[in-house]
């Protein structure tokens, strides 16, 4: 049994650094993380011009919230409806049905050659002159087949990872290939496709600014309104580009913490 | 030990495979009887390995029929996955599932699959680790266990399905040497409870041992079979010679 002790030691490599040890290590480094500095300075000059400025401040951010929980629905739909469609995509881009991966790939390489805006303008603008569908529900509708097509690309990247033999030694035991997309492929394809999602999560938070130009009140438009009424256009969008700052960072970290989860739960 | 009215288990006539110009199977035919012990040997890319691909479908013929337990696997109406379910199959890299522990591992087709409860296949499962000898890794990892002990959970998942055919694509050929002999005495132990076995090998003190006939194969065609005596004693074909002398 003395084998297996080969297989028991850990399988990273640690470099010993000599003298000096010149390289610092992850964890002296870790209380002035870039993070850190930009989450706790971006929380502490909201702090600051709140409570010693509170003509205007106070009254501007008295009067986001609204905009930041529609700022929230606007993404959170967006990316339970965009992780759907990423997944048939992906599946999709790699069928061997040639229909389903014709579809599949159209439509990611059409989605991706239009900007994000423009399709906003043309789901909400265009069509709006043939049905009439509501500006929240267009924000969302675009946004998701926008981000679905990125999505899709990352599932395909996240499957096609997986040695070809997982699939082989599942179909072997008469497994359907849904029954081993389900039960062995996708399974460990997240580990590698949580990563660049949590990524497209934060551009999506990121980029959900751009429904401002639809009528919906998210966090920018929330701020558009307050600056053109009060004219403090200075300070408003200070505000508001804090407020995306604090909301993205918190994001990002909720993100990588889950993400260091899955990595570490096998 | 099959004898000429055992039933035929795997009828391979006339099969062609091709991988773009190269032929890989050339006018294959064989029969397999319930019970024999049949040994593919042979040259890299000789073929043997996708002979022994095809008969589960991992690899699609171009040309001639497949039967497997009286079905006619070639026949595009054929539900592919019912008769995967009889066909046990080890593969040369393990491809055990590493998310899922040694007991999942044999548990999950049978599940899945077989749509027994998870109590019974665990009990299953538990049998056929006991079986190939590794029961105390029963909730480890595959990553935790020897390349060895991975081979032996790979086909302790095999044989859960109940299968009446089991095909070893070259079990031992990633394996260090010291652990070569502990995979080959399961199949050995499996090979005397009177299962079908197909095997690709360069094993050839298994072949003489287990092997009820050994087929040399070259340039995706049969060149020469016959029992473990006449190739170890007398081979005809130069090119079984020629191998011969190479490997033993």
């Amino acid at each position: 049994m003395a084998k297996i002790a080969d297989t028991d030691k850990p399988k990273r490599i640690v470099i010993d650094v000599g003298d000096g040890a010149a390289i610092p290590s992850k964890e002296d480094v870790g209380l002035f993380t870039a993070w850190r500095v930009a989450f706790t300075g971006a929380i502490a000059i909201v702090a600051y011009l709140t409570i010693f400025n509170p003509d205007p401040y106070w009254k501007i951010l008295k009067f986001l919230p609204d905009g930041i929980l529609v700022t929230f629905q606007v993404t959170i739909a967006a990316i339970i409806v965009s992780l759907v469609i990423g997944l048939f995509t992906g599946l999709g881009r790699i069928s061997k049905n040639r229909i389903l991966n014709g579809i599949a790939s159209l439509y990611v390489e059409v989605i991706r050659g239009i900007p994000l805006l423009v399709q906003l303008f043309y789901i909400y603008f265009a069509l709006g002159r043939i049905i009439n569908v509501p500006a929240m529900a267009s924000a969302i509708i675009a946004m998701s087949v926008c981000y679905g097509a990125y999505m899709g690309e990352i599932f395909r990247a996240g499957i096609e990872s997986i040695p070809k033999g997982q699939m082989e030694a599942a179909r072997s035991l008469g497994m359907t290939s849904a029954q081993a997309m389900r039960h062995v492929i996708l399974p460990q394809a997240i580990k590698t496709i949580l990563p660049p999602i949590g990524n497209e999560f934060v551009a999506l938070l990121k980029d959900s600014s751009l429904v401002s130009i639809l009528a919906v009140s998210d966090l920018l438009r929330r701020g558009r309104e307050f600056a053109a009424e009060s004219f403090n256009y200075f300070e408003t969008y200070t505000m508001v580009a804090l407020v995306y700052l604090i909301i993205t960072l918190f994001l990002s970290k909720l993100i990588s913490i889950m993400v260091d989860r899955v990595g570490a739960n096998r | 030990m099959p004898t000429d009215k055992s039933p035929v288990m795997v009828e391979m006539r006339n099969v062609y495979k091709y991988f773009g110009q190269l032929k890989a199977l050339d006018n294959v035919s064989l029969d397999v009887r319930d019970g024999e012990k049949l040994v593919l040997i042979g040259p890299s890319g000789s073929g043997k390995s996708t002979l022994l691909r095809s008969i589960n479908q991992l690899e699609k013929i171009d040309r001639g029929h497949i039967i497997v337990d009286g079905v006619d696997i070639s026949d595009p109406e054929t539900d592919i996955n019912k008769v995967r379910e009889e066909i046990g199959m080890v593969f040369q890299s393990f491809n055990v599932f590493p998310h899922k522990t040694v007991l999942e591992n044999i548990s999950l087709a049978q599940v899945v699959v077989r749509k027994r409860s998870k109590k019974e296949a665990s009990e299953i499962s538990r049998e056929l680790l006991n079986k190939v000898g590794i029961i105390e890794k029963a909730d480890k990892y595959p990553e935790k266990l020897s390349g060895g002990q991975q081979q032996r959970v790979a086909i302790a998942r095999a044989l859960a399905m109940k299968p009446k055919i089991m095909l070893f694509d070259e079990p031992t050929s990633a394996l260090d040497p010291e652990m070569i002999g502990e995979v080959l005495e399961v199949m050995i132990k499996l090979a005397k409870e009177g299962i079908t076995m197909i095997v690709v090998t360069h094993e050839m003190g298994f072949a003489r041992e287990v092997a009820d006939r050994i087929i040399f194969m070259d340039y995706g065609a049969i060149i020469e079979e016959g029992t473990p005596e006449h190739f170890f004693k007398n081979p005809i074909e130069e090119r079984t010679k020629i191998f011969l002398n190479q490997i033993l």
